[in-house]
């Protein structure tokens, strides 16, 4: 699969993450300022609530009616004149589109921002088979200069300065360093306009497939979705089985509360229709237009009554921005084209056991699903993912000895604690014993299987005490004597 | 209703003794007869949360069994309250009996904020407390519970307390159970975040109402050796 | 195509797990026949469309007649000493009225009609080196900011894409107040015929540290304006 982490990968990529101080302060800064950004575009539009309601409940509705849905959106797309090809997983999605690139003879690709192509590799496939593919998208192109992969699915460079990016365009595009943001954009637009005009081939993703009209919609801000769609004469678009809406006018409940949550905007700049090819006499369209529909694991996780709802998911990325797991080890840290909350649920689903450590990396603070505008409930999910993880054996995931130990050190704690007597004996013993070690009451360092606590905080040693029989007086220190 | 049951929850019994004692006196300030829950000793959701489903169904199926719906069940931690009041029907779905005995309990259970503010209606409790206060929210009592102006309304009616905001949109502490020692490296970078939120917000004790937090929270002052006090919110309104 | 049955098959497979199967009920409850608003709300339309349009950075230019904006386009392509002007066909609007103004200030006028695929490259060549782009608008969303901009032979989508400045009009009887009105105005039929844009703003990105930054690959100026004719 495109990338699939290698074992344990996480710990030590979170581990590199979590010292990287300046990552720290750029995904803290970009990601508040996103937040407030959301705050202030909801506050100001009461109907938010509501219309998250009702977006839920189209999802609902459509996921639930897949198969006819899907029909549906087939038959209008070929009306339109789309080549619909159907596939069930990455490679078959690949192979089609590069066959499509060889028949047609197409050499320069330039793609809109997509996760969907990301998760399925399509630019290493495409490469390999000789053809030049620019990614345009402002982030993506800054991180596709960098060799590197996006490291969130709305604000792909988060991770970098504009320190950052001036350099590496001084270095890739021999230009003078400057960290204007202004300037650095200004740059990417004359190289990126040039890539449009000579490009044969258009790549987008899509956000709705609508299945009443046949139509892709593909939101954005810059216009170079627009473009991939408009200007080369073959378009490409891949898009997962679960973006279908029945209807046109479903649309503008997805519309009101996408760009609020992704980028705090009332709408993006650009909300593109795509029907298919261009007519007769037309200046605008590519000559053919093929949608690629992927499966890629998303009809088992419709299967499981559970992670159904994962397929809800409309990609705003604002669970990234509030999980407190991401916003200190960044995108990349998960290996997987989905990070963050979200990524937790479908990257065991889509890539496999190689994510199987990521559901197990969250507090369960529920931050996302609070954000969530379509209110998925991501705790209720990792947890259900542990129980299948912890539960079944045929599955177990590799631990690092440390976690290994801690977690059949729960399993222990928990038969201890059937008998509460022994237990709180047990915790006496263990405070009388430990009490001669311990500084004002905390001990500074334990040993395993303890040691990870004492890591990075102390640890109170128990101080269990029997039931008082009255109600004392507490000072107003707080302290109870 | 003039007796309440009291859940400690394991944290409170082995480490914060003086929460749960804390909590005693408020309860019984407010003429209630308290009656200690001791047959059981955690909640389970530890081994829950980890995907241990049985052995944390051995637990909570004491726990049930040693309350009476038609008692209210106080609880003076907001995960633990969750774990009985959210998931228990989900650890028990397959188990019909068990099922209508946690919906028939569920009802009773409460929070110890929201048990004072929603149950007994009670504001003022006559605390003092003359330190400055950071209020930190546990996470499953803000989201799971949805338990907000609840600790609040109480702490702003002790007497002698300032209250101060630490403005870092209710974020976690990084404990979360297991997570602390599994992850270590990540709890430790939402723990000092979390400290340094504190020390910038001017306050000298923080409150929580949960033994996790406040143990991750402590751990990491102490670890610093850093002044500030942490407290369970029933020590503050025991406080006189 | 045995991929696509084995798909469907797939799917119903996995619906048949327990779920939920409500009809399928068609959740649109606002696809309204054309909302043409009655002029008393029509100032409250347009001071709101003027509020947003700004509040995304479009530079309103007024409520204006057809002769008045054919000036004011004129007047803007002065300022910016545009040699090359691209202006698409009206759709409630001859827009020679705009051709005309142009051309007597100086401007060389690019229009469209229906070409050959081999002369497409070349076209979109010279629509790229246009200065400026003129389009009327099929609606606009007050509450937005919006205009939905429909593409057609004579009137093609790149107009409001490749030049660096962007002049879109709207009749004023085609301000609806949000995306809701603006979807059920414009109808299945015609989206699925033609080329639909809304364009909300100025192209823009924010994805060096979330500054904002105008004009990445689209216009970095989009000029709105109003049209209400004398005897409207
Ligand atoms: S899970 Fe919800 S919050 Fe996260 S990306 Fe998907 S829609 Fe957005």
């Amino acid at each position: 699969m495109a990338r699939s982490p290698a074992k344990a990968d996480f710990f030590e990529a979170s581990r590199k993450a979590v010292a990287d101080h300046e990552l720290h302060r750029k995904l803290q800064s970009a990601s508040d300022r996103h937040l407030d950004h959301v705050d202030e575009t909801r506050a100001e539009f009461p109907p938010f609530e509501s219309e998250r309601d009702t977006a839920r409940r189209i999802k609902e509705e459509s996921i639930a009616h897949l198969d006819e849905l899907l029909i549906e959106l087939r038959r209008r797309l070929e009306e339109n004149g789309c080549s619909v090809f159907f596939a069930a997983d990455a490679e078959q999605a690949r192979n089609y589109i590069v066959g499509v690139a060889k028949k047609n003879g197409l050499k320069r690709a330039v793609k809109g921002k997509s996760m969907t192509t990301e998760e399925i590799g399509l630019n290493r496939a495409l490469i390999e088979a000789g053809l030049e593919v620019t990614e345009t998208d402002l982030g993506e192109y800054i991180v596709q200069l960098r060799g590197e992969p996006p490291s969130h699915i709305i604000t792909p460079a988060i991770h970098l300065s504009k320190e950052d990016v001036g350099a590496l365009f001084a270095e890739k595009l021999q230009m003078p360093y400057t960290a204007e943001p202004e300037e650095l954009t200004a740059e990417a637009r004359k190289r990126l306009r040039s890539a449009f005009l000579g490009a044969d081939l258009g790549i987008t993703g899509a956000n709705f497939a609508i299945a009443e009209t046949g139509t892709l919609v593909v939101v954005e801000n810059e216009g170079n979705g627009r473009m991939s769609c408009t200007l080369p004469d073959t378009y490409v678009a891949v898009v997962g089985i679960e973006k279908v809406i029945p209807k046109l006018a479903d649309l503008s409940h997805f519309l009101e509360i996408l760009a609020r949550t992704a980028t705090g905007q009332k709408l993006t700049t650009y909300t593109n229709f795509i029907n298919g090819p261009r007519r007769a006499g037309e200046l605008d369209g590519p000559r053919e237009v093929h949608v690629v529909v992927l499966d890629g694991g998303r009809s088992a996780m419709l299967a499981d009554p559970v992670m159904r709802e994962a397929l809800y998911c409309i990609r705003c990325g604002a669970c990234l921005n509030v999980c407190p797991v991401y916003r200190r080890v960044g995108g990349h840290a998960y290996g997987s084209t989905y990070p963050g909350p979200i990524g937790s649920i479908v990257s065991p689903n889509l890539f496999g056991s190689a994510a199987g450590h990521l559901p197990f990396a969250s507090t369960l603070c529920g931050a996302c699903r609070d954000i969530c505008p379509v209110r998925i409930d991501i705790p209720r999910m990792l947890l259900h993912i542990r129980w299948k993880e912890s539960e079944d054996e045929t599955r177990a995931i590799p631990w690092p000895r440390g976690a290994a130990r801690a977690r059949s050190g729960v399993v222990r704690f928990a038969r201890l604690a059937r008998h509460p007597r022994v237990a709180r004996m047990l915790g006496r013993i263990a405070g009388a014993f430990l009490r001669p070690f311990a500084r004002d009451g905390f001990l500074r360092r334990m040993p395993p299987p303890f040691n990870n606590w004492t890591a990075v905080r102390d640890f109170p040693v128990p101080r269990p005490r029997v039931r008082r029989d009255t109600a004392q007086e507490a000072d107003s220190s707080g302290r109870v004597p | 209703m003039d007796e309440v049951a009291l859940f400690p929850t394991c944290l409170a019994e082995e480490f914060f003794p003086e929460a749960r004692d804390a909590v005693l006196v408020v309860l019984e300030r407010l003429r209630l007869r308290v009656r200690v829950v001791r047959r059981a000793f955690c909640c389970g959701q530890p081994a829950f949360n980890e995907g241990f489903r049985a052995p944390a169904r051995d637990l909570a199926r004491r726990l049930v069994k040693s309350c009476e719906p038609g008692m209210p069940l106080v609880v003076p931690s907001g995960s633990c309250t969750s774990m009985i009041k959210v998931f228990y029907p989900e650890l028990f779905a397959d188990d019909p009996e068990m099922l209508a005995r946690v919906q028939a309990l569920r009802p009773w259970v409460f929070e110890f904020s929201q048990f004072l503010v929603d149950v007994l209606k009670v504001k003022y409790v006559g605390a003092r407390f003359e330190r400055t206060v950071a209020y930190h929210p546990s996470c499953h009592l803000l989201r799971e519970l949805k338990i907000r102006e609840q600790p609040r309304t109480l702490l702003s009616a002790v007497n002698g307390i300032r209250l101060v905001e630490l403005g870092d949109r209710d974020e976690c502490c990084g404990f979360g159970g297991l997570f602390s020692v599994k992850f270590p490296h990540i709890s430790g970078a939402m723990l000092g975040d979390k400290l340094a939120r504190i020390r910038a917000s001017g306050a000298n004790t923080v409150v929580a109402n949960d033994c996790g937090c406040l143990m991750q929270i402590r751990g990491g002052l102490h670890r610093a050796g850093d002044a500030i006090e942490t407290r369970h919110i029933a020590e503050v309104l025991a406080a006189r | 195509m045995a991929e696509f049955h084995k798909l469907i098959a797939r799917l119903k497979t996995a619906l048949e797990s327990p779920a939920p199967s409500e009809p399928h009920a068609a959740s649109s409850n606002s696809a309204a026949s054309m909302p043409i608003a009655p002029s008393a709300q029509r100032v409250e339309l347009v001071s709101g469309f003027a509020r947003e349009f700004e509040a995304v950075r479009g530079s309103f230019l007024g409520v204006l007649s057809p002769e008045e904006a054919a000036a004011r386009i004129a007047s803007l392509a002065r300022e910016v000493g545009a040699r090359l002007v691209a202006v698409g066909e009206g759709v409630t609007l001859d827009a020679a009225v705009f051709t005309h103004a142009l051309q007597e200030g100086g401007c060389a006028v690019e229009r469209f009609g229906k070409l050959d695929d081999g002369e497409r490259p070349a076209a979109l060549e010279r629509l790229a080196r246009c200065d400026i782009g003129i389009a009327e608008a099929h609606y606009a969303i007050a509450s937005t900011g919006t205009f939905a901009v429909v593409g057609a032979p004579a009137r093609p989508n790149s107009l409001t894409l490749l030049p660096p400045i962007s002049v879109i009009v709207v009749h004023v009887e085609r301000l609806v107040l949000d995306l809701a009105q603006a979807l059920g105005a414009l109808g299945p039929d015609l989206v699925s015929a033609h080329r639909l844009s809304l364009i909300t703003g100025p192209s823009r990105t924010a994805d060096i540290e979330k500054r904002i930054v105008l004009g990445v690959h689209g216009p970095k100026t989009l000029y709105g304006a109003i049209i209400w004719p004398r005897n409207g």
